[in-house]
């Protein structure tokens, strides 16, 4: 009797390993790498990844990098072969390559459906000689000035046109105790923002500039306009016009910093309002927004591309990762994610209509655009997080102005080199 | 007779193959590729000389500070490891209440990944949130009050002191092996002839424990020199390139796709600490029979 309970006892454990040794045969699970900015602070992403997972079963593991970090982590991953199936990658037309090798490390996504339904104007971003490796989603990435419309009243203060304007206001709220302007160094790429994004600006004064960059007949150290820039962020961060602790800070902490009135003006793209309406009802209808002034600039930079999900070309699951690139581009499920993303003004997706409030409409259509400098100009966006750490030391008072416009144009030249591009012979 | 008793040299080929395999190749591998501009742009490799080597004192690149760092940090973790393990070592092997108890919470932080006490560390270190400044500002010294991370003035001595904190455990554990090998009969001979402590660790203990002086500074050394962790989490390398350190410049050069540069940056450091360790040891085998 005894042999017998344990004979039983013995048959059914096995038959629950074999049952439970199936069942993880049969389960498929996606990693999906990206940057903390790579996903909606909504979280729009990973419920969707959750009614993938009920639908189909198979499951996305989301792996979340501080943005300081992803670029390079990426970058080792790929060449190691140890890429996760998905991964997030900020995309544009001239870094795409040194970014995430699109031809031997990207599955080729050209003949999907869905390619088809997002705009033209985002496919170069994610093509290689022809090829279509990503699929993106968010629209047009703009970046502006968000103010607290109280703190300006109160002080009698309007939005800035120039920078002699803006010092001048920052003067003013700094003297309340609360910071001017909400900085963040953490995240290694908020502070290099308006040196590319003004890159329209420094075009009027150079007509062809970013040709001329690119066949390496200016050099970018030598765009004075982009030095006074450098110079007046300087000259912001030892006036305190930043707080006190904007070195440590991070790029998510704005939301909370404005809407407990600390600071009166971040730097954010276009759809942070809404994103901060939502998270801050007490902030509705209290923001603002105007172009950033740095060096007297009132042109505002568009940058087509932002970021974009791969699939890993090593990857033993890409016929499961061509199926959650489908259902994200499903129409009912790129409205779900316009609709559950308040940050997301406008989508890359036609057939989603743009949510932009009339307020922010009516002032960038008063403004001229251009395409902002990362976008057009070789070996720009490539060493964007250098850049970051450049702007730190400098801070930090370990480099100068010109050594940054040194180093910038260094690098520059490096990787021209390296890529044996016929320009820099 | 004699030769009746060593055993064939073809004993040792097996380990000899793994040696030159894992070790060897590898290591000349590194060093033929850091004389190419090996990359991931381009398929082919072309033989450039010492261009990567003449590039680390190209003026605007952080590669100098990177290998000062990485000296600073090895000599000064070294050092504070060696003094505080030995200190607690000699205080946990008197008789001290709970001393094992001690031991424990003092070796524990070595099971922690350095990612997680890099993480803790930053959240404690924030300035204005952080529960260092906090403490300080609570207890009336508000005064004190630094940017643990990001003020040049004090990164690298938070890093160094994030570090000790994390090793220390282990060199104490060292150091309590040693002591507790000292046969009891040299102190009390020593205690009967009047020694007082200091006397008896400055005449007995410290010359008794040269073997393991060598071993924790060989590692210290070793692991210091070869140091990323600690310094990626906790600053990245920043404020700017400030506590940048040779890996953490490996690393960044890897993930730029220019691994000609990477492999020479290992290279340098490879040859930097296989001197260094070989003058250590050969220096404090000398001692030891002198002792």
């Amino acid at each position: 009797m005894k042999t017998m309970k344990i004979g039983i006892l013995c048959a059914s454990l096995s038959l629950l390993l074999a049952a439970v040794l199936s069942a993880q045969g049969k389960a498929v699970t996606l990693s999906f790498g990206t940057h903390q900015s790579g996903l909606p602070v909504s979280g729009i992403v990973q419920q969707l990844g959750a009614d993938f997972e009920k639908e189909t079963g198979i499951k996305i593991d989301f792996q979340i990098v501080p943005d300081a970090q992803w670029r390079d982590l990426l970058k080792a991953k790929i060449q190691a072969g140890e890429a996760p199936d998905i991964f997030c990658s900020d995309a544009d037309p001239l870094s795409l390559y040194d970014r995430v090798r699109p031809d031997t490390s990207c599955i080729d996504l050209s003949s999907q459906e869905f390619v088809k339904r997002m705009a033209p104007s985002v496919l170069p971003a994610i093509s290689y000689k022809g090829k279509v490796y990503g699929i993106t989603f968010p629209g047009e990435k703009i970046w502006v000035y968000f103010y607290n419309k109280d703190i300006f009243a109160k002080l009698g203060i309007k939005a800035p046109t120039n920078y002699a304007q803006l010092k001048d206001i920052c003067a003013k709220i700094a003297k309340t105790g609360v910071v001017p302007m909400y900085e963040a160094l953490q995240n290694g790429w908020h502070q290099v923002l308006p040196l590319f994004e003004s890159g329209p600006y420094y075009q009027t004064f150079y007509p062809g500039l970013y040709d001329k960059l690119n066949a390496n007949t200016v050099n970018i150290k030598d765009i004075k306009q982009l030095k006074t820039i450098v110079s007046q962020l300087k000259e912001f961060a030892d006036l305190g016009y930043y707080g006190k602790d904007f070195m440590s800070n991070s790029v998510e902490g704005d939301y909370k910093a404005i809407a407990d009135g600390k600071a009166a003006m971040v730097l954010e793209g276009i759809g942070w309002g809404t994103q901060a309406e939502t998270d801050y009802p007490a902030l509705k209808g209290k923001l603002g927004i105007f172009v950033m002034p740095w060096g007297d600039n009132q042109i505002i930079g568009i940058n087509p591309a932002s970021n974009a999900y791969f699939g890993n070309a090593k990857s033993k699951n890409q016929k499961e990762i061509l199926q959650f690139f489908a259902f994200l581009a499903k129409h009912e499920n790129l409205q779900k994610r316009s609709d559950g993303d308040p940050q997301a003004l406008s989508m890359c997706w036609p057939e989603i209509a743009s949510k932009y409030p009339k307020e922010y409409s009516d002032y960038l259509s008063k403004l001229k655009r251009g395409t902002v400098m990362q976008a057009a100009v070789k070996y720009v966006d490539s060493q964007w997080m250098d850049v970051g750490k450049d702007l730190e030391a400098m801070y930090a008072g370990a480099s100068t102005v010109d050594q940054v416009m040194q180093t910038i144009s260094q690098r520059r030249d490096e990787q021209a080199k390296l890529q044996k591009d016929s320009s820099w012979k | 007779m004699n030769a009746k008793k060593i055993y064939p040299l073809y004993f040792s080929y097996g380990a000899l193959g793994l040696y030159f395999a894992l070790f060897f190749f590898p290591c000349m591998l590194g060093l033929f590729y850091s004389f190419t501009d090996w990359n991931s742009f381009r398929p082919e490799i072309n033989f450039i000389g010492l261009d990567n080597f003449r590039n680390l004192f190209k003026d605007n690149t952080p590669y100098l500070l990177y290998f000062g760092n990485t000296v600073k940090f090895t000599f000064l973790t070294t050092v504070w490891k060696t003094a505080i393990g030995f200190g607690l070592a000699l205080l946990f092997t008197r008789r001290s209440r709970f001393a094992n108890l001690h031991r424990m919470v003092i070796f524990s932080p070595q099971v922690l990944s350095f990612l997680i006490v890099g993480l803790v560390f930053r959240s404690l270190m924030h300035p204005s949130t952080g529960f260092v400044n906090l403490a300080l500002q609570g207890l009336g010294l508000g005064a004190l009050r630094q940017n643990w991370l990001t003020d040049l003035h004090w990164v690298f001595k938070t890093i160094i002191a994030v570090d000790t904190w994390k090793g220390v455990g282990y060199v104490m554990v060292v150091f309590i092996a040693g002591i507790q090998a000292i046969p009891a009969s040299y102190h009390e001979a020593a205690i009967v002839d009047g020694a007082t402590f200091p006397q008896r660790v400055a005449m007995i203990s410290i010359p008794m424990l040269v073997p393991s002086f060598m071993v924790v500074t060989v590692l210290n050394l070793t692991y210091g020199f070869r140091v990323f962790d600690i310094i990626y989490v906790l600053t990245n390398g920043g404020p700017g390139y400030a506590t940048g350190v040779v890996n953490t410049g490996v690393f960044k050069e890897f993930s730029k796709g220019d691994y000609g540069m990477g492999t020479t940056l290992s290279t340098v450091l490879f040859l930097f600490i296989t001197s260094i360790s070989y003058f250590i040891i050969r220096s404090m085998r000398t001692k030891e029979v002198e002792a």
